[in-house]
């Protein structure tokens, strides 16, 4: 193991029923990269994502999140030691205003629960982000009035206000128009100059080999391909993978 | 916003100052016996409010607390006792407290599981209380029931002070939710309401934010059940586990306004009445299930997010017209649902 | 071990008319995310229609089965389309909770007015008649009670297994967005699936009088049953729901035999804490992969 390895998955494994959704997923995310994890549709890189961030128990294998072994991966727990993560459906709250839905994410301990729910420090906070992600005028709005793409700003700059070491973006570009992709591409290099690492998985080609390097390609659940986006492209295997059956 | 508004205070003081002047304008004792019945209501649908209301989660086991009340003021002053005057008012907050505390491990176990079948399980909870209210009979002397000291308050404002410490459980509950709703564990709740799964990714503790809710709810109504069971004098645990009372708490929430302040209240307001006069009368007694079941399913068919929201709503409405009538086309540009940010 | 076989026969014997009663549950719940409480006061109704055909016409209640269960199958088409259907699907689950239980308590009413809250059972003249085999003695009329149960449930997996009706249901249950891409008519698969689960409960109620005497508020001591086991099952799976529904009926016969007949009155409440602690998404639930 190397000393900046930030993350590290070994031998992950989890069926459905009958089906192995990942089968022995062995990848690392070295720190300070912008790292991809793509693969077909149904290769497994959500539940990878789902088995990382602890809202599925894997059958087998490990989780190290700097150097620490994992163990009853829970998501709460993850997220105040520097791990978290988006969904791809832009999951934000929808019934609260956009600086609840960003300071709820600051993490409190647990007999601070009866504290002003929104401090002065709080609101500031939260609204100097939504200026920086260009939702400041929205501030006072329900997030569920938002549009798709706006969501997923939302969503991202939610999980920065823990602080991460590491954030997972299920697809931050799918659903969303160019221009918003643009955006998107801009605060990820942002926010990743600031010193956050990245692990991305995303179906927008162009976005990843623009952003990412290194690139882990997922085929039925296992790795298949790993390395500089140029040689991942040249890769017959992976190539078998996305043209094949 | 979630910040003091002095329009909001008005509201409180003048609702504060009309229930408690209600006994003293109004006299007769059938009258008041009403009104205690509705303060009880609005107390419980406030409690149940704080849960359900706020983080979704639907208990259907508050009944079991209210007897756990009734029982508890039971035991502590039984007719053998004499009339134990004010008394049992007084150790109210022991008796709301020591509920909370017996809830918690209730809540660990039911809180292992999630929407629907958290209700269910809540639904079970409900049915073994009474059960046991039956059987614990050391406790509750089974189905022959159980009698509590008699008060010797004076006739003519028999139910006066019942009403009185009724009305001051309810503004105690309104200011727990009032509370709760500004600080981080409002917060809590309503992210728990919207998405739990997201919530908890993003570190909050959701666990001990519905535990604490759950304790303090359950404490609230097991405090009215004391009450309850010092008005009546002498209870039976068919009456004092009654699944009747989970469901009106309920249907007078969805009526009022989940989630809002003063929405269980409005509910209690438009229901106990209409349901004492039903249940008094002999010859409409026999159709108040009936009737019960039918409110209760055109409320949910008809206003499903009850009367407060609906109102907010319309006159948002009306507002954003008149608003879109006066101004200039030119003002009228998109704004919220533009992909492009400057 | 006398006592203890004599109490696992009749716990299976009573496992199975659970079983039939609560499938309807899990059916609807499978079907359409709907929880519905008004199945123990379906029962209840079956059970008194068949004790009016009984006491009126002299009907035997095994053979008012066949007038109990296309009635109550209108009654449930009917209930579904009236206040079900409305219900906005993210809320369903919970607020068909809370309608049925509305719908529960109007059927009650309406019991309560036609037959007073006085007890009743139905009582034909083999209601008391044993059979006694190898020193066990068993009630004639559990063991037809059993009989019906296993035959409907045949037929209800029957259904599911190999009529288009039932391709459509199973096709429901796993995929609701692609069944209909397939063109199963959703609409229609809920009104029959609700109309057949309360329907299946009804023909339980048929029978239930006159094995246990019965009146408009019995319903609670039967949802209260019910509900557990399909926790118990895992939320929407038949064979679970069988499996559960035996489990309940042995533990009680057990509970009844070396405790007391009232501790066997708690039983399903032990079994619900139990099985929570240990495995919250009940005994064959798969931790739900939807939820995500």
């Amino acid at each position: 193991m190397s000393a900046q390895t930030l993350l590290e998955v070994d031998g992950l494994s989890k069926r459905f029923g009958g089906v192995a959704a990942v089968s022995g997923a062995t990848f690392s995310v070295d720190t300070g990269t912008i790292t991809g994890l793509i693969g077909p549709n149904g290769s497994g890189k959500t539940t990878v994502f789902n088995l990382i961030t602890g809202y599925l128990k894997a059958d087998a294998g490990t989780v190290r999140f700097e150097g620490e072994r994992v163990r009853r991966a829970n998501p709460r727990r993850l997220y105040r030691r520097g791990l978290s993560r988006t969904f791809q459906q832009a999951r934000v709250f929808p019934e609260m205003t956009l600086v609840e839905n960003l300071v709820v994410a600051v993490a409190v301990p647990v007999w601070a629960l009866g504290r002003r729910g929104i401090s002065r420090a709080d609101a500031a906070r939260a609204e100097e982000l939504l200026d920086r992600f260009g939702l400041g005028s929205h501030a006072h709005r329900k997030a569920g009035e938002l549009s798709f793409g706006q969501r997923k700003l939302l969503e991202f700059a939610t999980v920065l206000l823990g602080r991460p070491r590491l954030v997972l973006l299920d697809e931050p570009a799918s659903g969303v128009n160019p221009l918003m992709i643009e955006q998107m591409e801009r605060h990820i290099r942002d926010v990743h100059a600031e010193g956050v690492t990245f692990l991305v998985v995303e179906h927008d080609m162009n976005l990843v080999m623009r952003l990412c390097d290194p690139i882990v390609v997922l085929d039925h659940g296992a790795k298949i391909a790993e390395g500089h986006p140029a040689d991942v492209r040249a890769d017959p295997a992976v190539l078998d993978a996305y043209l094949g059956d | 916003m979630r910040t003091v508004s002095r329009s909001g205070v008005a509201l409180t003081v003048v609702i504060v100052a009309g229930l408690a002047a209600f006994p003293f304008v109004f006299q007769a004792n059938w009258v008041v016996n009403i009104a205690v019945f509705t303060m009880m209501y609005a107390g419980l649908a406030t409690a149940w409010n704080l849960l359900g209301g706020y983080s979704g989660y639907i208990s259907l086991c508050n009944a079991a607390f209210f007897g756990v009340g009734a029982y508890a003021i039971a035991n502590l002053f039984p007719t053998s006792g004499g009339p134990p005057g004010s008394t049992p008012f007084l150790i109210l907050p022991l008796l709301g407290l020591g509920a909370a505390i017996l809830s918690i491990p209730i809540g660990w176990v039911a809180f292992r599981t999630r929407g629907v079948t958290f209700a269910i399980v809540t639904i079970s909870l409900l049915f073994v209380a009474q059960t046991l209210a039956f059987l614990m009979r050391s406790f509750t002397r089974g189905s022959q029931g159980m009698g509590i000291g008699v008060p010797r308050f004076s006739v003519a404002t028999y139910e006066r002070p019942f009403y009185l410490a009724l009305l001051a459980i309810f503004v105690f509950a309104v200011s727990v939710c009032w509370y709760v709703r500004r600080a981080k564990l409002g917060l809590t709740l309503f992210a728990i309401r919207d998405d739990e799964d997201r919530a908890r990714g993003l570190g909050v503790d959701t666990e001990i934010a519905k535990l604490v809710t759950f304790a303090m709810s359950l404490g609230i109504t097991a405090m009215i059940g004391g009450v309850w069971a010092y008005y009546i004098t002498y209870i039976y645990p068919q009456f004092a586990v009654d699944p009747l009372i989970t469901i009106g708490m309920v249907l007078m929430v969805f009526l009022g306004g989940k989630g809002t302040l003063w929405g269980p209240l409005l509910g209690a307001l438009l229901l106990v009445p209409a349901q004492r006069l039903l249940a008094q009368n002999a010859s409409t007694a026999r159709w108040y299930l009936i009737l019960y079941s039918g409110v209760f399913l055109l409320v949910i068919l008809l206003l499903p997010r009850g009367i407060i929201p609906s109102v907010q709503d319309l006159i948002a409405r009306l507002r954003s017209k008149s608003d879109r009538d006066t101004s200039p086309p030119a003002a009228t540009v998109p704004t919220v649902r533009t992909e492009v940010v400057p | 071990m006398r006592l203890f076989v004599q109490a696992v026969i009749l716990g299976l014997l009573a496992g199975g008319v659970y079983a039939l009663m609560a499938s309807g549950l899990t059916l609807a719940f499978g079907i359409m995310r709907v929880i519905n409480v008004a199945q123990g006061v379906m029962i209840i109704l079956g059970a008194y229609v068949s004790y009016t055909l009984f006491t009126h016409f002299g009907v035997d209640p095994f053979l008012s089965v066949l007038f109990v269960v296309p009635v109550v199958f209108v009654l449930g088409v009917v209930i579904e389309l009236v206040f079900i259907r409305p219900l906005r699907p993210s809320e369903r689950e919970e607020l068909s909770l809370l309608v049925t239980w509305a719908v529960a308590l109007g059927i009650e009413g309406v019991l309560g007015l036609v037959y007073s809250t006085t007890y009743r059972s139905t009582i034909p003249s083999y209601a008391n008649a044993a059979w006694r085999i190898g020193g066990f003695a068993v009630l004639q009329v559990q063991v037809y009670a059993f009989g019906l149960s296993v035959v409907i449930l045949a037929v209800l997996g029957v259904v599911l297994a190999k009529t288009r009706f039932g391709r459509a249901v199973r096709g429901t249950v796993q995929n609701p967005a692609s069944a209909a891409l397939l063109g199963v008519d959703e609409r229609k698969v809920a009104a029959i699936g609700f109309g057949l689960s309360v329907a299946t409960a009804a023909a339980a109620g048929a029978v239930y009088g006159v094995v246990t005497p019965f009146n408009p508020g019995s319903h609670y001591d039967l949802i209260s049953l019910l509900l557990t086991i399909i926790v118990l099952g895992g939320m929407g799976s038949l064979p679970g729901t069988v499996v559960a529904a035996v489990l309940m009926g042995v533990s009680q016969a057990l509970l009844a035999t070396y405790i007391s007949p009232t501790s066997a009155k708690l039983t399903f409440f032990i079994l619900l804490i139990g099985i929570l602690v240990v495995r919250p998404q009940g005994l064959f639930g798969a931790v739900e992969r939807g939820k995500l």
